[in-house]
């Protein structure tokens, strides 16, 4: 194990998967130009959940936590494609993605 | 199986009227439903025998309909003196109405529809008399609203219909939200809903209390005055009262039925069924007392300006039933409901002949533009004048028995609520008599003021109208005398068993027929009555113009009470306007080119500047939705993260 | 644990649904012609199955694949309930399909898979196996709400549904991590053993995540706003279609996580659940008010009724437990006669949308003005329709429960939500009539006429309905 100031504990890594979790939710509501960018920070989210599961894991010393993280990469994998056709679909009837066109809703 | 009859059949009525009215045509919904209520009166009568007179209460379980827990609600029918005292005015009066809506809605193009309204209405309310606990009351209370609704918008395209359709429903929400209320504060005390537990248990919890607002109060007060809220909200006593006169848009024999003999009555039914429990809280019976009082005042000044034939009798009515609220705040139920009989009679009677006045007169309901018609329509105008002396308490007709009973207990009430209820009634009967006696003088006497047109084609009813008008004189002439004894006479304990509870101490009857009251105040009541009568003469058949001249120099005076005492404008300032601003304010922020410029806003108040300046949040944009999800969650862990000191982290 | 075959029993149904969809997607890609109407009828089938296998399963219940799958009395009634919701719909949205020529027959299979992807949900017993279910579920209902593929609405609503149901997924799963983590498990049974002692600070913050989570299925406040727009812009059927079976699914499971695993923390989660209940029951209630389009209406009309089935929720009792289910049975059945009354509005052909185009319907359509009428009052609350008792057991329970407070603010909501009930009733009977309404066909009709009279008819007899909503809530507090 690497001791002194350099050490890794699972707090880093909570506050790591924190931060990435931060940012794929900025992401979301900060983002005003495209749809795919919002694709993109739902992964970030996924991920971030994933290093929380894998350091848990790891921390635990219980597989649970990998398995689950095997279960949300497929499961983020099937999301992705089903997400990308419903943009693909919108984008014919809209002829845009971006976010800020996605209005016709409202009230 | 009498008793089920009675209940049941206006219900069968209505519903062969309601779904099949179209194949059965106007003539055979107008035979199925008088027949089905009427076979209802005519059941009704045996069993009242049965009941009151020999004292067989009965309990007719139809069916337990929840249970839960400790909480147990049947359906069952009770027959005790109260509810078949309520059963028979209620088969009886609406029989007639019934009969008569034959030929006032002849030609009306929906009349099955109209039937059949007015048959579950009769049954909404029979339920309502009848229940066994107070759920199955609360049901029969909403259905009789609805009814209302139904039948005060029953001429839908009048806009004003609909507007009276609506006040009434929302005032009546109001009232009924204190009803439920009650009915809360009943089953947390008493762990039942049901009537015999709770009279049982109520003078065990006479000391009870609850503690709200870090404050002790007196349980039952409490209870008793939100089933009063209630009780106010159906019977229009004051502050809730704008929606009767309103009500007068549906309709006339609606008005008869609903607004005058029967439904408007629930709230003192109420107060009376629940008197095991008023009977415990003095100091809810003194707000009743009050609010009565005010009431019969408050309306009767009103009615004594009006001008709408309708709004005037909607106006005593208000002012009648303040009336039996005084009877029930000083203990005195069985006057309170003896009032009740007899004004549904005498009520019925004044509406249905102010009905057949209309009718003759064209639809004209402006009695400024009556005038010198008795000659015309003489059997009406007896009829009327009858209904007239009953109401002013003339004996012996039956108004007479009722309201002097009334007024007595409050003289006899020996409390300061009391007294100013004896004042307060005593200036009433004399404005009932002047407004009353206004009105036939006005409808009836002097110059005919209606145009040459109308004139010619005034009428009298036909029959099937007027035969109903004649049973109900005849009610209104003799149901004061004939029950005079048994119900607040000698007779009255045998006759109500134990439907009502008066405690010993707060029994006015009892002292009003030991202690005799001094000549003067014993005849008070019938002194100023007369006095009401020849002021009336005096100013409208006498010196005609009076009444002008006096309006025009109190001018102050007369605009306030021909505003109802600006009620409806407070009302209007206070709750409507700013319901209106606030509806504003909450909506029309940001897009005023959404649909009808109302776009919603209402969160943008919770997530304070930020959200304002990303805009409205249901917005259809993807990134507002995501910020109030993302700042719900951030509210969330805060709030509980910051209110759990005690998890370790 | 170690059994190399697990029990397949309590999942039969389960794996028949599942074997059953992908034999019809089969047969549907190898078809020539489109099958929807065929494949409707299948998938229905398909569905009675497996109501009929749920009911057979023994009372008792029983755990299996290692302690991931449960069922008991509690998860067959939600099932049952989700499967009703679900086939009703179902036959409005083949009705719509060949009336309106959008026939494709992916939806009854993909309403198929929704379905299974909630009955995995009712059933899960490990966080593992609840994402796994939800994720089927929602991943589903996102096609769906986008399946008329050449709308823009449709395809908007598709979009807003999936960004905003993946963030939701994304807020639930960073709560299962750290719920993993700080509890160190992710069974069921070995949460309620871990929080029993109180829990901690990690736990606490994950399992409001996960009510978060949960809260966007439902669509409670504040995370609702994706509600409006898509029961808007999806195709009617579909809506009502989202509006009954995935609610039902997600209370349930709402139900099982906080009553289960979090039990033991109910003072720690109950005011986040009071809070997101009042929030729901008045946001619904108020927002509705300034609606004209029908569709939204329903949507604010569902938020409420969702707060108030949280109420149930709230009080963490058996009674309220009871009283939720029975608030839901009641609400598939208002919701369903009021989306078939939605669909039946057409004018000329085309259908409308706009709660003014139902003015004076109670002398063009009558029986359906009667019909939409007493769906209306039913939700509004009043007596004796069905749609009071539902809020009388919630209200009842919160009262034992000692929120009395809550049940008086949800008295106060359904109050004021009362109006823009009655508003609808009353443009149906007061007002001028519009234009005529074309009469409902007999699919529509049949469920509307069967709808409103089982609200009418409710109060009769209510009794053996509250019984079996009490046995299985009973099944949820073992012991």
């Amino acid at each position: 194990m690497i001791t002194g100031t350099l050490a890794i504990g699972l707090a880093h890594y909570l506050t790591v998967a924190a931060i990435l979790f931060t940012l794929g939710i900025f992401g979301i509501f900060l983002n005003r130009k495209n749809l795919i960018v919002i694709m993109m920070s739902i992964e970030l989210m996924l991920l971030a959940v994933n290093l929380n599961l894998v350091a848990f894991s790891a921390f635990l010393g219980d597989l649970v936590g990998q398995v689950f993280t095997m279960l949300v990469l497929t499961v983020a994998a099937a999301e992705a494609a089903i997400g990308l056709a419903i943009v693909v679909v919108f984008y014919r009837n809209r002829r845009s993605i971006e976010v800020e066109d996605i209005n016709k809703l409202k009230g | 199986m009498l008793m089920a009859a009675s209940v049941f059949l206006p219900l069968l009525g209505a519903i062969i009227a309601g779904f099949f009215g179209r194949l059965i045509g106007d003539r055979g919904a107008q035979i199925v439903t008088c027949t089905c209520i009427g076979l209802a009166a005519i059941c009704s009568i045996p069993t009242f025998a049965d009941v009151a007179l020999h004292g067989n209460h009965h309990l007719v379980h139809v069916m337990t309909f929840l249970s839960s827990g400790t909480f147990e609600a049947a359906w069952s029918l009770r027959f005790d003196t109260l509810s078949a005292t309520m059963v028979m005015t209620v088969t009886c009066v609406s029989t007639l109405i019934h009969i008569y809506s034959c030929g006032y809605m002849s030609h009306d193009d929906s009349q099955p529809r109209f039937m059949a309204y007015l048959s579950a209405f009769s049954f909404a309310m029979l339920m309502l008399v009848t229940s066994d606990n107070l759920v199955q009351m609360f049901f029969g209370w909403e259905g009789v609203g609805v009814m209302s609704y139904l039948l005060i918008g029953f001429w839908f395209k009048k806009p004003s219909a609909c507007a009276a359709a609506i006040k009434a429903f929302v005032v009546n929400r109001v009232g009924d939200f204190g009803f439920l209320l009650g009915i809360f504060a009943i089953y947390y005390l008493f762990d039942t809903v049901n009537f015999d537990t709770i009279f049982e248990a109520a003078p065990g919890k006479a000391e009870s209390t609850v503690t709200f607002f870090s404050h002790q109060w007196h349980a039952l007060t409490i209870t008793c005055l939100l089933l009063f809220v209630g009780a106010m909200g159906k019977s229009a006593q004051l502050f809730l009262h704008t929606w009767l006169p309103d009500a007068m848009e549906g309709p006339t024999p609606v008005s008869a039925l609903i607004h005058a003999a029967t439904m408007v009555t629930a709230g003192v039914f109420l107060v009376a069924r629940m008197s095991p429990v008023f009977e415990y809280a003095p100091s809810a019976l003194a707000f009743v007392t009050f609010v009565g009082a005010t009431t019969a005042f408050f309306a009767a000044t009103v009615g004594c300006v009006q001008n709408d034939i309708k709004r005037i009798i909607a106006y005593s009515t208000c002012s009648q039933l303040g009336y039996m609220f005084v009877a029930c705040g000083v203990s005195a139920y069985q006057a309170g409901i003896f009032h009740l009989m007899t004004h549904a009679w005498f009520k019925a009677l004044l509406f249905l002949s102010a009905g057949s006045v209309i009718h003759a007169m064209s639809e004209e309901q402006d009695i400024r533009k009556m005038g010198g018609i008795w000659k015309l329509i003489p059997f009406t105008f007896a009829v009327m004048t009858i209904g007239t002396i009953a109401i002013t308490g003339i004996p012996p007709l039956s108004g007479y028995f009722s309201k002097d009973m009334i007024i007595e207990a409050a003289y006899n009430s020996g409390t300061g609520i009391g007294k100013y209820a004896y004042f307060m009634t005593i200036l009433v009967a004399l404005l009932t008599a002047f407004y009353s006696w206004r009105l036939v003088f006005i409808t009836f006497f002097g110059a005919p003021r209606a145009d040459h047109h109308t004139m010619e084609h005034i009428h009298e009813s036909p029959l099937v109208m007027l035969i109903p008008l004649g049973a109900l004189a005849l009610g209104a002439m003799f149901m004061g005398g004939g029950f005079n004894h048994l119900f607040v006479g000698e007779g009255r304990e045998a006759f109500w068993h134990e439907a009502i509870k008066v405690l010993a101490p707060h029994d006015s009857i009892e002292r009003a027929h030991q202690e005799h009251a001094p000549f003067l105040i014993h005849h008070l009541p019938l002194i100023v009555s007369l006095t009401g009568l020849a002021i009336a003469y005096w100013m409208y058949i006498v010196r005609p113009g009076t009444a002008t001249r006096i309006a025009n120099a109190v001018p102050g005076l007369y605009r306030f009470l021909l505003n109802k005492w600006y009620f409806d404008e407070l009302y209007n300032f206070i709750f409507v306007r700013p319901a209106f601003w606030l509806g504003r304010v909450f909506w029309k922020v940001g897009d005023g080119a959404i649909i009808d410029g109302l776009g919603p806003d209402g969160i943008s108040n919770l997530v304070g500047r930020t959200a304002r300046r990303l805009g409205v949040v249901q917005s259809g944009y993807l990134y507002h939705y995501a910020f109030a999800m993302i700042i719900g969650i951030a509210l969330v862990v805060t709030w509980i993260v910051a209110g759990q000191p005690g998890v370790a982290p | 644990m170690m059994n190399a075959v697990p029990d397949f029993a309590p999942a039969f149904p389960e794996i028949m649904l599942v074997l059953a969809g992908m034999v019809f997607l089969l047969f549907g890609v190898l078809r020539e012609r489109d099958s929807m109407q065929l494949l409707t009828g299948a998938v229905i089938a398909a569905m009675l199955i497996a109501g009929v296998l749920i009911l057979r399963q023994p009372d008792t219940g029983a755990v299996t694949f290692g302690g991931l799958f449960l069922i008991n009395g509690f998860t067959g009634f939600a099932k049952l309930l989700t499967l009703g919701g679900a086939m009703l719909t179902l036959v409005l949205i083949n009705n719509w399909a060949q009336t309106a020529g959008t026939a494709r027959f992916e939806i009854p299979i993909l309403v198929l898979f929704a379905t299974v992807g909630m009955l995995l949900m009712i059933s899960a017993n490990d966080l593992i196996a609840l994402y796994v279910g939800l994720e089927l579920q929602s991943l589903s209902l996102y096609v769906l709400a986008a399946v008329h593929r050449s709308d823009l609405r449709a395809t908007e609503a598709g979009v807003k549904y999936f960004v905003l149901g993946a963030l939701a997924s994304g807020l639930l799963l960073y709560g299962m991590s750290l719920v993993y983590g700080f509890a160190g498990t992710t069974t069921f049974a070995g949460l309620a053993t871990a929080t029993a002692s109180g829990g901690n600070i990690g736990v606490l913050i994950g399992i409001v995540f996960i009510i978060a989570g949960l809260s966007f299925k439902v669509s409670a406040v504040p995370f609702h706003m994706w509600t409006p727009d898509v029961y808007e812009g999806a195709p009617t059927p579909i809506t009502a279609f989202f509006s009954v079976a995935p609610k039902i699914a997600g209370l349930a499971l709402f139900l099982r996580v906080l009553y289960g695993p979090f039990g033991p923390m109910l003072h720690q989660w109950q005011q986040v659940i009071v809070a997101i209940s009042v929030l729901s029951m008045a946001w619904g209630a108020i927002a509705a008010i300034a609606q004209r389009n029908i569709k939204r209406l329903m949507a604010y009309s569902s938020i409420g009724h969702v707060g108030y089935a949280l109420i149930g929720l709230a009080t963490g009792t058996l009674e309220g437990a009871r009283g939720m289910l029975f608030y839901m049975l009641i609400y598939i059945v208002m919701n369903v006669g009021t989306f078939a009354c939605i669909m039946a509005m057409r004018v000329n052909g085309k259908a409308v949308e706009d709660i003014s185009a139902l003015s004076g319907l109670a002398r063009t359509r009558p029986m359906m003005a009667a019909g939409l009428a007493a769906l209306m009052f039913s939700m509004a609350g009043i007596p004796p329709l069905a749609g009071i008792w539902g809020k009388f057991y919630i209200f009842m329970a919160a009262v034992n429960a000692g929120l009395i407070v809550l049940a008086v603010l949800g008295v106060l909501a359904s109050a004021i939500g009362a109006f823009y009930y009655l508003r609808v009733v009353k443009i149906m009977y007061f007002d001028e009539v519009g234009p005529v309404i074309e009469r409902p066909n007999a699919v529509t009709g049949t469920l509307i006429a069967v709808c409103s009279v089982a609200m009418l008819a409710f109060f009769i007899v209510p009794s053996p309905l509250v019984d079996s909503a009490a046995v299985a809530a009973k099944s949820l507090f073992p012991g």
